[in-house]
């Protein structure tokens, strides 16, 4: 259950590039691939913890998804939702490969001091690092509802997902606002990269499995649905951890979870379970 | 000057003429050129039928599943039931098309995106559950029997046939009525509808023709490399691959798939020596560089050079 916080951190971003540019971006899993990445040779190389990497990490990420936004993104914003898809996933393509000729397809650890420390609560034990990443995830995922709901850019950027040509009629800076939105998105699934360096190994091809996983998030929330995207990720966690507890080999078949979830509610409810 | 139209009727009855007599000099001169060759045809097979489902509006990232299936599939026929290498490589594409019906009749609500993330979803549950059963051999994959007794010239020919039905195929739907009715429905389902287009029938048969020969190039491809396993037949490259060459090549045509599938294959080879592991980086490029800068592909190019020459 404690993994749908990090489901939650690395769906939201998607939430927020789905629904406020209305992008949707394959290459979300890459940026916290390379968050990932970025925690462990911070930790390996200089000592830094990754949760203390946090600010540093989210800074870069986000510097690198506002590049692909300019240079990318940004010029097909208004061309058929297909293209939009192709490209990102061109994006996503390139970058896996950029890591896997970089840093070489092999997993990397980051032995944090508290790995394997755990910690009881009520009635059960928990490892440290999954109950710290689950208590970062839930902060940054409610600070982003947060933002979106009490500050002016969070404002901005509502009125921008509701009516593109209203808002900027009022006086709102549109483009600036969807750079910010890519920008933040990707930074999440950066934050999300340096919360998985914690506790699971990190290699080139993490990426697309969470790009799938925050697919079936926000598909099961409902595309662009932002407030639902903890409910769903509650519900992608509880049913993989039900799979690999009850069914037999179930570690393998948790794999296949997400996408038979995502299949029967595309089938059944295409507008998303929480809506 | 030569006529324009006996360059085109003269042109590919050579082109055909060299596809065949190729592999009586590469099989004695050179015979890795003829691999090549041969993953070069599989690779223009699944393009092009991925390109014809394309034409529906259906983007699919499923083409894995279908080359998958019918790959284990055959496997399957040729190990526990015995059926002959040819016969089980059709069933193979018969296996596909029985999937293809379900999926696309379960799907035909779903457009664009939809249809994109739903697709893979299936293609990513098929690998894992082929991962899982030990009656497929699990992760370790299979060991298949080879076709024609392993004649590599003779394989070659095989797979030239199915490519040039499959291009038969797709030359035929472009030149009849089903060329409008498919541009119709990729354009707009609802109106194609009201206009007398009987969307869901065309949109499944699309679905199935498509996976039927994606099918046979998967069926094909086992039996030819002689070792199959969930993780390569199912896996996300060949997809990839299957909607990377028809996008550069030039999308909703007959020759472009085929260029596209020529020109990314070979290229890769090159790339497989000198870089090794990230290869497939340059599909990334290609991809996002035809959106951003060519939205036809190549032969959009090639048009566009011809027609600045001969100004019409």
């Amino acid at each position: 259950m404690l993994r749908s916080g990090l489901y939650s951190l690395a769906a939201v971003g998607l939430a927020l590039s789905v629904g406020v540019i209305g992008i949707v971006n394959f290459a979300h899993g890459e940026f916290l691939m390379l968050g990932a990445y970025l925690g462990y040779w911070l930790y390996v190389s200089y000592g830094i913890d990754p949760v203390a990497a946090i600010p540093l990490g989210a800074a870069a990420v986000f510097a690198l998804g506002a590049v692909v936004y300019r240079s990318a993104i940004q010029r097909v914003l208004r061309a058929p939702e297909l293209n939009q898809m192709l490209l990102t996933f061109g994006v996503s393509i390139f970058l896996q490969n950029l890591a896997i000729i970089l840093w070489s397809g092999d997993p990397r650890v980051a032995s944090v001091s508290y790995k394997a420390q755990a910690v009881s609560v009520g009635p059960f034990t928990v490892g440290l690092p999954q109950l710290v990443v689950f208590a970062i995830a839930m902060t940054l995922t409610l600070g982003l509802y947060t933002v979106l709901g009490r500050t002016r850019i969070g404002k901005a950027m509502r009125a921008v997902a509701q009516n593109r040509l209203g808002a900027g009629l009022i006086g709102i800076e549109v483009e600036r606002v969807y750079l910010l939105a890519f920008g933040i998105s990707t930074a999440l699934a950066g934050m999300a990269g340096l919360m998985i360096t914690l506790q699971l190994s990190v290699s080139p091809f993490i990426g697309l499995l969470y790009t799938l996983k925050a697919f079936a998030i926000i598909v099961i929330a409902g595309l662009g649905n932002i407030n639902g995207v903890i409910y769903a990720s509650l519900v992608l966690g509880l049913s993989e951890a039900v799979v690999e507890f009850y069914v037999p080999q179930g570690g393998g078949w948790s794999e296949g979870v997400f996408f038979l979830l995502i299949l029967l509610v595309l089938v059944v409810r295409p507008r998303g379970l929480f809506r | 000057m030569i006529p324009r139209r006996a360059v085109s009727a003269v042109l590919p009855a050579v082109l055909l003429a060299a596809a065949v007599a190729f592999p009586f000099w590469a099989d004695r001169a050179q015979p890795y050129y003829l691999q090549i060759a041969i993953n070069i045809a599989i690779f223009a097979v699944l393009a092009l039928s991925w390109d014809l489902l394309a034409r529906t509006g259906q983007l699919s990232l499923a083409h894995a599943a279908f080359y998958g299936l019918g790959a284990y599939a055959s496997a399957m026929l040729t190990l526990r039931a015995r059926v002959p290498v040819p016969v089980a490589i059709l069933a193979g594409g018969v296996f596909a098309v029985a999937l293809a019906a379900g999926l696309g009749v379960l799907t035909l609500r779903l457009r664009g995106i939809y249809f994109a993330i739903a697709t893979l979803a299936f293609s990513e549950t098929l690998r894992v559950i082929t991962n899982q059963l030990r009656f497929t051999g699990a992760a370790t994959g299979l060991v298949v029997p080879p076709l024609l007794g392993g004649a590599r010239v003779a394989q070659y020919l095989v797979i030239l046939a199915v490519l040039l039905l499959m291009v038969l195929v797709s030359w035929l739907v472009n030149r009849s009525r089903w060329h409008f009715a498919f541009t119709a429905i990729r354009a707009n389902e609802e109106v194609a509808a009201s206009m007398g287009v009987d969307v869901v029938r065309y949109k499944v048969l699309a679905f199935m023709i498509s996976a039927f020969f994606a099918g046979v190039a998967g069926a094909y491809y086992g039996h030819v490399f002689l070792f199959i396993s969930p993780i390569e037949v199912y896996s996300l490259a060949v997809s990839v691959g299957a909607l990377v060459a028809p996008i550069f090549g030039g999308l909703y045509t007959t020759l472009g798939p085929v260029i596209g599938a020529i020109v990314l294959r070979a290229g890769e080879e090159v790339l497989r020596s000198t870089i090794g592991g990230g290869y497939l980086i340059i599909y990334g490029l290609i991809l996002a560089a035809v959106i951003l800068y060519m939205p036809r592909g190549l032969l959009g190019i090639w048009a566009a050079i011809v027609g600045r020459r001969r100004p019409s």
